[in-house]
């Protein structure tokens, strides 16, 4: 491989790092094939093993025992088992993991996006909780199922379907209840949201994920991301379906009214000021009207777990900060 | 073809006792580098229980008590096919390596070198990124025939097709001249690899996947993956290592070579196909893994000279070994790609080589 390739590749390869730390989905798994509720488990909250589950990757699992040792994956998997008070089973993490605060002390199986198949085998896992579209590689997910691990593929790709999995997680760790109550309470405070912006304005809003070498990332067309900013109360600017990228001159012929700087969770140096400052940026109204907003919940806005409701509340407040005023 | 021009006659006393030296010295690297191997890796297993799980599961001696699933799942079912697809695809690449300088007589030739690797590329790619844009096809993708997976599938085709759609355009009147076949692989590559960068470019989170899979990894090498590849690259030696008289005759240069008899047009054709299969079939378990193809016969042909003899097996032992031992350090650095490792083992090695001996790397003047 010549020089002048590799350095092609790896900034095309530092580019999808970025969009993929963003969590926005970016392709489609037929929503049909998502959690088919052949689980065994009686709705009372008593899970009967030997359980069958379906993924959201379509494979069946059957789990033979309440699992006692979880390998998690990705940090929003590892969040949705703590929320389900089954933190002290998970026996490994990735090194991304960092909520809740005691996960940090678990042994990583994921470093730098690898999967350490031998770590994972070593934990000697009862349950692995990956995840889908290629975040756990698909070569690796059949690995480790090859191996006799049970394996449970998360891939939420909208809110209904954040909750339709930590009911499914509840039902593999026989926590049906909590999980229960984990999504009751979610779904009140969606619902909440989307009654305090059901009449407001919906303004063309513009969630910058990252701009990399001049090209900006931003919610993908059908992404869960755009999804999230539509419930929040906005008419988000999205951009390709696969890259998550949008041509600044498509940017400015969107307009936007609202431009959030998710990125700037990550970059202090990234404010409204440095906006206006970029050429062609100065025409959106946005900019002219001075609604470019800081935004520094970025990590729940883009983690698919149960803290996706605080994404959610604070994409709402940014887009109608009177509506949610204290 | 029967002309007595084999450069280093090998029949004789000393040097078919150097021949034994080199290749004995390359068969301990490797053996050495195999132990090494299995022994260690990202969770760190006694020596004494790595013997047991191997002599109980492989030599059928000993019990298996005191060691845990979990450990014999990583000796056996991790480590083990992932050392020997090590071996099996740095000497694929080795061989084939060697056998592309001799037949292009170019300095700079490596196993990819005429589109093998664009093409195992792109197909690859294409059977990471369809099953994301058209999601029926998702299903079963991981796992299609014959247990191969859809990517090793579609790279080893794509490997082998390309370099069959180079051939087919860089022939002329029965001849296969070097030149042409290089510029020509030059420029399917690059149409190829364009291909692949758009893809990278539409494929969203599947981009590392891809990425993963062009720096070449050996993470995910089945015991089905090397069912397949070994026999593919061991055959290829052996087919390649009868025609060591072609290769010689060839380094003179595809005029003398004509001259002494040999079918000049015809034999490279068939050489550059051998070579090509083993490239693929090497690629389609690892990706793209660099240098050592590239390195491995340099630094023999300045070790021990240019005799095909001698440099063919000799490049596989090397090859094999140098693989396994980088892929060990990859994987005890956290994992990174294989190709950082060799590259930087490598080429230190080899520039210290290089000066030392203060020969031109060319293969035909070495």
């Amino acid at each position: 491989m010549t020089p002048h390739r590799l350095r092609a590749l790896l900034l095309l390869f530092l580019v999808g790092l970025l969009a993929a730390c963003t969590a926005t989905p970016s392709a489609s798994t037929d929503p049909s094939t998502r959690i088919a509720a052949t689980s065994a488990a009686s709705p009372s909250g008593a899970a009967a093993y030997p359980l069958t589950l379906t993924d959201d990757a379509g494979r069946e699992l059957t789990l033979e025992a309440e699992p006692r040792r979880i390998v998690s994956l990705a940090p929003s998997n590892t969040e949705i088992a703590c929320a389900l008070d089954a933190c002290d089973r998970i026996v490994g993490v990735t090194d991304f993991d960092d909520y809740p605060a005691q996960v940090v002390e678990v042994d990583k199986v994921v470093t730098m996006a690898q999967v350490d198949v031998e770590a994972v085998v070593a934990a000697e896992p009862d349950l692995v909780l990956a995840a889908g579209n290629e975040l756990t590689p698909t070569a690796v997910i059949d690995q480790l199922a090859d191996l006799g691990l049970p394996v449970l593929v998360l891939y939420p790709e909208s809110l209904e379907e954040v909750t339709a999995d930590i009911a499914l997680v509840g039902a593999a760790l026989g926590r049906d209840d909590a999980a229960a109550a984990l999504v009751d309470d979610m779904e009140t405070r969606v619902a909440a949201v989307e009654s305090a912006v059901a009449d407001l304005e919906r303004p063309r809003t513009f969630y910058e994920v990252s701009v990399f070498e001049g090209t900006i990332y931003t919610a993908g067309e059908g992404s869960f991301l755009a999804s999230l900013i539509e419930t929040a109360g906005g008419a988000p600017v999205i951009g390709d379906a696969l890259s998550t990228s949008i041509e600044l001159e498509d940017l400015v012929a969107a307009d936007p009214e609202l431009i959030l700087l998710g990125d700037a969770t990550y970059d202090e140096t990234i404010t409204p000021e440095s906006v206006a400052e970029r050429p062609g940026w100065e025409t959106m109204t946005a900019v002219a009207t001075d609604r470019v907003v800081v935004v520094t919940e970025d990590v729940v806005i883009t983690r698919p777990g149960p803290r996706i409701v605080d994404g959610l509340e604070a994409l709402a407040r940014a887009i109608h900060p009177d509506a949610f005023a204290e | 073809m029967r002309a007595g021009v084999a450069p280093r006659p090998l029949v004789r006393g000393p040097a078919l006792t150097r021949a034994a030296l080199v290749l004995g010295a390359g068969g301990a690297l490797l053996l050495a580098a195999l132990v090494v191997g299995i022994g260690l890796g990202s969770v760190s297993i006694a020596p004494d229980d790595v013997l047991r799980v191997l002599g109980h599961r492989l030599l059928g001696i000993g019990a298996p008590s005191g060691v845990s699933d979990a450990v014999e799942t990583i000796v056996i079912d991790l480590r083990l096919p992932r050392v020997l697809g090590a071996m099996v695809v740095g000497a694929g690449l080795a061989c084939a390596g060697t056998v592309f300088q001799a037949i292009l007589r170019n300095p700079m030739a490596d196993p990819y070198i005429i589109g093998t690797a664009a093409g195992a590329s792109l197909g690859a790619t294409i059977g990471i990124v369809l099953p994301l844009i058209v999601p029926a096809l998702a299903i079963g993708a991981g796992s299609a025939w014959l247990g191969l997976g859809v990517v090793q599938l579609l790279a080893f085709g794509g490997g082998v097709g390309t370099v069959l759609i180079v051939i087919a355009i860089a022939r002329s009147g029965g001849r296969l001249p070097s030149v042409t076949l290089l510029l020509t692989g030059y420029a399917v590559s690059s149409l190829l690899a364009a291909g692949v960068a758009l893809l990278m470019f539409a494929s969203g989170r599947a981009l590392a996947a891809i990425f993963s899979w062009l720096m070449g990894s050996l993470a995910a090498v089945s015991w089905i993956d090397l069912a397949i590849a070994a026999p593919v690259v061991l055959g290829v030696f052996v087919a390649l290592f009868a025609r060591w008289r072609s290769l010689n005759l060839l380094l003179l240069g595809d005029g003398p070579a004509a001259h002494l008899g040999l079918d000049v047009g015809r034999e490279k054709l068939r050489l550059t196909m051998l070579a090509t299969l083993a490239t693929s079939a090497a690629v389609a378990i690892s990706g793209t893994i660099g240098f050592v193809g590239l390195v491995v016969p340099h630094l023999l042909r300045l070790a021990v000279g240019p005799d095909h003899r001698l440099l063919l097996p000799a490049s596989v032992l090397l090859g094999a070994a140098l693989l396994v031992m980088a892929d060990l350090g990859a994987r005890l650095a956290g994992g990174i790609p294989v190709g950082v490792v060799t590259a930087v083992v490598g080429a230190p090695f080899f520039l210290w080589l290089l000066r030392r001996s203060r020969r031109v790397s060319a293969p035909n003047s070495a």
